[in-house]
């Protein structure tokens, strides 16, 4: 199993999967029943965390077809053009979900204004990720007929091609992004520590661990500049992230967001923690440990310089 | 500079830079940013919640969290003495370098500035009244310091691989 046969097994997420959230938060809206538009919004944000995955294992995939006669590149640029579209607005409406669901249950003027931006989000996420599985079914697929009714002009880049050109033609932008992914990590860092050990039973007489869910907003700050930067560097030289272990970090991060997921649904904040609890909290730290890992590793262990 | 040369071909400092293994200098190298993620975000986090970010973490709680931020500084210390030990000869000529290591220092006297602020005045036993008393404008401002400090050690830090060219890989 190979990053490229992910790409095959996890491409239904972000179309199929992200699909029955659509249809749980929209009947959830019609019928007024708030369990299933918590259940929509936790869906999209698992499909947007598992999307990232998807997305950089396309990269594997073009690689391995890159050789095979009748397999037509310009059409695999067009994909990967419309896919970085539907990834950036599939990771928005990630990020509104989570937000959705974090002021879950408290008195916030915003909840309503959150659940109108999501649903348009999600609307407009899932046209675009349906277009971009349309042409990634065409690349493979003849029998769809798919392949003739895209329009393909090879002498014009395409948008990640254009957008991947731009960063080395500035030469402040990589070390930039640079720095703010340090800042990103930094942030996110400190944030899980706190949380975690605290959970661990750090500082317990002086922290409430009702407290805690105030420091996330700054855990997912950090994440998002994170995501931003880090997608500069892959859209700018893609074919250093590649291979199986660049894919172990993505999936570390998927691993990152059901761990989150665990304490924002079930067992909440609450004192008197569990010794599973506790084993969630520390493979958070582990967790989060190994994707600063994988990614100072990529040098050495990755293909990345 | 004959001293620094000697320094640097040290059998020590030719095995972290030459070896083929990753406990060699990618480990040191790993070391060096987890330690990072343990100085800057702890007290990043400290310097956000002093400027209003999640007013329900009682400040006096970060005073138990102090001890790891300290531990990543001194993991950074060491294995950043390494870093340079192994690079010497071109680090101490490289202006960025001096430009981190105040940076750091700046960070560092900022942070016991700022307990000195918060923790100083009210006597230990008076515990609670730590955060019943509004914070002071002169923290908040220590706190926007900070957060610029270790911002400019981070962008000073990561730009040696670029001002410069110290080593082979960063």
């Amino acid at each position: 199993m190979n990053p490229a046969h992910m790409h095959l097994l996890l491409n239904h997420v972000p179309t199929i999967g992200f699909a029955i959230g659509l249809v749980l938060f929209g009947t959830a809206l019609l019928l007024k029943r708030s369990d299933l538009r918590r259940a929509g919004l936790v869906i999209f944000f698992l499909a947007a965390a598992v999307t990232i995955a998807t997305y950089v294992s396309g990269n594997d995939a073009r690689e391995a077809l890159k050789e095979t006669p009748d397999i037509s590149d310009p059409l695999m640029q067009a994909h990967e053009s419309a896919a970085l579209v539907a990834f950036a607005f599939m990771q928005i409406t990630g990020f509104f979900s989570w937000i959705g669901l974090w002021i879950w249950g408290r008195p916030s003027r915003f909840a309503r204004w959150n659940t109108g931006i999501v649903l348009g989000l999600s609307i407009l996420t899932f046209v675009l990720m349906a277009r971009a599985s349309y042409m990634g079914g065409a690349i493979r697929h003849p029998e769809t007929g798919a392949a003739q009714t895209i329009p393909l002009d090879p002498s014009v880049p395409t948008l990640a091609r254009s957008w991947g050109l731009l960063v080395p033609e500035h030469s402040w932008i990589w070390p930039a992004c640079e720095t703010i992914h340090f800042v990103g990590l930094c942030l996110l860092f400190g944030v899980v520590l706190i949380v975690n050990l605290r959970l661990l039973g750090v500082g317990k007489t002086v922290l409430s661990v009702a407290a805690l869910p105030q420091l996330l907003p700054l855990g997912m700050l950090g994440f998002s500049l994170n995501l931003v930067t880090g997608m500069m560097f892959f859209v700018a030289t893609p074919e250093q992230y590649t291979g199986s272990f660049f894919f172990l970090k993505m999936a570390l991060i998927v691993a990152g967001a059901l761990n989150l997921l665990y304490f924002m649904l079930w067992k909440g904040y609450e004192e008197g923690a569990g010794i599973w609890t506790k084993f969630i909290a520390a493979s958070a730290i582990a967790i989060w440990m190994a994707v600063v890992f994988c990614g100072h590793m990529l040098p050495w262990l990755g293909n990345s310089f | 500079m004959d001293f620094l040369v000697r320094i640097e071909e040290s059998g020590f400092c030719q095995w972290v830079r030459e070896a083929d293994s990753l406990l060699a200098f990618p480990g040191i190298l790993l070391l060096h940013t987890i330690g990072m993620g343990l100085v800057v975000g702890i007290n990043a986090t400290f310097d956000l919640r002093i400027l209003g970010f999640a007013p329900s973490v009682r400040l006096r709680a970060f005073q138990r969290f102090f001890p790891i931020m300290w531990m990543g500084f001194w993991i950074n210390a060491i294995t950043g003495t390494i870093l340079l030990a192994v690079n010497i000869t071109k680090l101490t000529r490289n202006p960025d370098f001096y430009v981190k290591l105040a940076f750091i220092a700046l960070a560092v006297i900022n942070v016991q500035l700022l307990k000195g602020q918060l923790f100083g005045q009210i006597p230990t036993s008076d515990e609670a009244a730590r955060d019943e008393t509004p914070l002071s404008t002169k923290a908040k401002i220590l706190a926007v310091t900070s957060l610029i400090f270790w911002l400019g050690a981070i962008l000073s830090g990561r730009l040696l691989a670029y001002v410069g060219r110290s080593s082979g890989v960063f």
